[in-house]
């Protein structure tokens, strides 16, 4: 069983969707989506007489965005950053509840976040989402931001510090460039498990 | 010496004291050995305190920080973590450190190792990285760097002056172009006028160095 936590709002959580399915598919492995809320990271402005520290995030992060522009386009991804990051809280509350396959609504929600800059903290958006997308389950929209806050101390207890990030056994990998050990783990699991069988 | 410009097809920037170029040292020098070719390797000596915050540990445990939030301590452990189970798999130790070091010694070696005696820069690396995460290397002192010099094969007799005129000068003088060029940490890589922060490039790096034939990988921690 593969665990990953993701946010909407998270391009790298977007970039790692795809691959992530294509392993576990391609593996057979059960996977289970979980969300996590990251922290808002805007692109700091130049301000005049600038640290060296705030220097260093700004570039950080201008270098971040250009990066996952590039990777995405490599996946068919046209990438629109907004202005501003927003929360995706509500969003994140509904995939908190999807007790069958969330994986239609987690397209469409990164789609609507990165495409259309939709608000996926507004009830309509979120609700229309779901209105698209069959079996993911009973979503109680009312509740959904109590169903993220239990989520979210979840994933904190589990020590998630970012998104996309993966639990496998005791192993916690942060970032879809770690599939490579990921998938390893996965084919070891699996062989253990043939084993047992024979 | 420009940041973005080289004749060598791709430029490698690193430093000692991170543990994410530590890991990122072995796959570069492989894929420079798969490919035939001289990567351009330079120095990039982090200014950590200046972005994350400072601190000290004493027996492993924390007895002075500075400037540094929850969020950025479990950032920290986290890149720790996960840097070491890479080097254990690469076949090294990597133990935290215990300060934030001044690398600019150790750097200043790699521009001198270039210059004087670039066939022997993979085994400097070898001779300085594994022992500095071992906690074996004080490289603040100067004496040790020359050690280590000597121990790859590389003279050490001029290094001094170098360390504290020339190679000072341009260490310093490339210090102050990364930011406005769009670095800011490292392993750097520099293909062209692309910069990609971080070893999980490698594998695109690669493509592109072999011609861009066939479809373009994503990101991974190649293993």
């Amino acid at each position: 069983m593969l665990t990953v936590f993701i946010d909407f709002n998270s391009p790298a959580s977007y970039l790692a969707f795809e691959p992530t399915l294509q392993l576990v598919k391609r593996l057979g492995t059960e996977l289970r989506w979980k969300p996590f809320r990251t922290t808002l990271q805007p692109i700091p402005e130049k301000v005049p007489n600038e640290s060296q520290g705030q220097s260093h995030r700004r570039v950080r992060a201008l270098a971040r965005e250009r990066t996952h522009t590039h990777y995405a386009k490599l996946q068919g991804i046209e990438l629109k950053f907004p202005v501003a990051p927003s929360r995706t809280d509500l969003a994140l509350g509904v995939l908190a509840q999807c007790s069958k396959d969330p994986e239609n609504f987690i397209r469409k929600a990164f789609y609507a976040y990165w495409h259309d800059h939709f608000d996926l903290n507004d009830a309509d958006i979120v609700r229309e989402i779901i209105e698209q997308c069959e079996n993911i389950g009973d979503i109680n929209i009312a509740q959904a931001l109590d169903s993220l806050e239990s989520a979210q101390k979840f994933a904190e207890n589990a020590c998630i510090i970012d998104a996309p990030a993966y639990m496998i056994g005791e192993q916690l990998f942060i970032g879809r460039e770690h599939l490579p050990w990921i998938e390893e783990i996965l084919l070891s699991t699996k062989t253990d498990s043939s084993r047992n069988l024979e | 010496m420009e940041v973005i410009k080289s004749d060598a097809p791709l430029i490698v920037y690193v430093d000692v004291k991170s543990p994410y170029a530590f890991v990122s040292i072995k796959p570069t020098l492989e894929l420079e050995k798969e490919l035939g070719v001289e990567f351009d390797w330079r120095p990039l000596t982090l200014d950590i305190p200046s972005y994350l915050g400072s601190a000290e540990k004493r027996g492993g445990k924390v007895i002075r920080s500075e400037g540094r939030s929850q969020t950025a301590w479990n950032t920290i452990r986290y890149s720790y973590r996960d840097a070491r189970r890479y080097a254990e798999r690469q076949g090294y130790i990597l133990k935290g450190t215990e300060k934030i070091w001044d690398t600019s010694i150790a750097s200043i070696a790699i521009l001198w190792v270039r210059q004087t005696a670039r066939s022997r820069l993979s085994n400097f690396f070898e001779v300085v990285y594994p022992a500095f995460w071992r906690r074996e290397l004080d490289v603040e002192d100067i004496s040790v760097v020359e050690n280590c010099l000597e121990k790859a094969g590389v003279s050490s007799q001029g290094f001094r002056e170098f360390e504290s005129g020339d190679g000072r000068t341009l260490h310093d003088n490339l210090q102050k172009q990364f930011h406005a060029k769009g670095i800011y940490g490292v392993p750097t890589y520099v293909i062209g006028d692309e910069v990609f922060f971080g070893r999980e490039h490698l594998p695109y790096l690669r493509w592109h160095l072999k011609g861009r034939v066939g479809p373009t990988p994503d990101i991974a921690y190649e293993i």
